[in-house]
């Protein structure tokens, strides 16, 4: 019997290349409209998206594009949820280090604005890894006010 | 439709780069190609018209960063025009307006950069 879920939520597998990134910031944008977002916010929710997907290709999996990178998106009745999976190098909450951009500006550099940005047009930017599975997660969350 | 297209004119000094499209990890090189050769080319001074930006990610902001000290150093600087409400987010959010120029439109860049134009 198939397993029940009390909200709704779909999964999409891409491969770990850039050439993809397109198609997940249009799915994420679509989504955050179909969830209740407004236009701007659903841009932004889109931008935390890519940046998350960008960081899982380049830096979990270090480029290579032969692995995978899975999203689930979950509609509950208080937030959308994007989950990115993926069996890469992981990075852990106390690892997300983000930048001063007061610092930032004083000293330009290349890089380093991904993750703020997530942090900055989302709710809540966690990272989990799952020891058993060994697969690493990057969880987006956006509350529907 | 090519995810990102680059256009560049020339107007006096100053050289009107316009991205249309996306800038995001996939395409940020050929950006970062357009704005490198105008700097090679000793064009120093640069506005980014974005009327037709749809998107740009930190990929896209990094670029820009990478050059932003070579063209002062030079007495240049880069400008921005025209940029939607998403893009003009993103370069706020980081406090990026506050280290460059942002203009609402081309004319008002144009003569700013170039002392004794009209907008």
């Amino acid at each position: 019997m198939a397993a029940k879920v009390d909200h709704a939520q779909f999964r999409l597998i891409i491969p770990s290349q850039t050439r993809y990134l397109n198609l997940v910031t249009g799915l994420a944008k679509r989504a955050s409209l179909a969830a209740g977002l407004d236009d701007a916010t659903a841009a932004k929710v889109s931008i935390a998206v890519d940046e998350a997907v960008t960081n899982v290709i380049l830096h979990a999996y270090h480029g290579e594009g032969e692995h995978s990178v899975e999203l689930e998106l979950r509609f509950t009745e208080v937030a959308l949820e994007i989950h990115i999976l993926h069996s890469g190098q992981g990075i852990r909450g106390d690892q997300m280090v983000l930048p001063d951009p007061k610092e930032y500006i004083k000293h330009p550099r290349k890089g380093g604005l991904g993750l703020l940005l997530m942090s900055r047009f989302m709710d809540e930017v966690q990272f989990k890894a799952d020891e058993v599975s060994g697969r690493n997660e990057c969880c987006l969350i956006k509350k529907i006010s | 439709m090519a995810d990102l297209s680059i256009a560049v004119r020339q107007i006096g000094d100053v050289a009107v780069l316009l991205p249309a499209g996306f800038i995001n990890a996939h395409t940020v090189r050929e950006f970062e190609e357009a704005l490198e050769g105008l700097v090679q080319d000793g064009r120093y001074t640069i506005l980014l018209n974005c009327k037709d930006l749809n998107y740009i990610s930190s990929a896209g902001l990094g670029a820009i960063m990478g050059l932003i000290e070579t063209v002062r150093e030079h007495e240049g600087d880069i400008l921005l025009s025209n940029l939607q409400e998403n893009v003009f987010a993103i370069f706020d959010t980081l406090g990026f307006t506050q280290l460059y120029r942002v203009f609402g439109d081309e004319d008002q860049a144009l003569a700013a950069a170039v002392p004794g134009r009209k907008a």
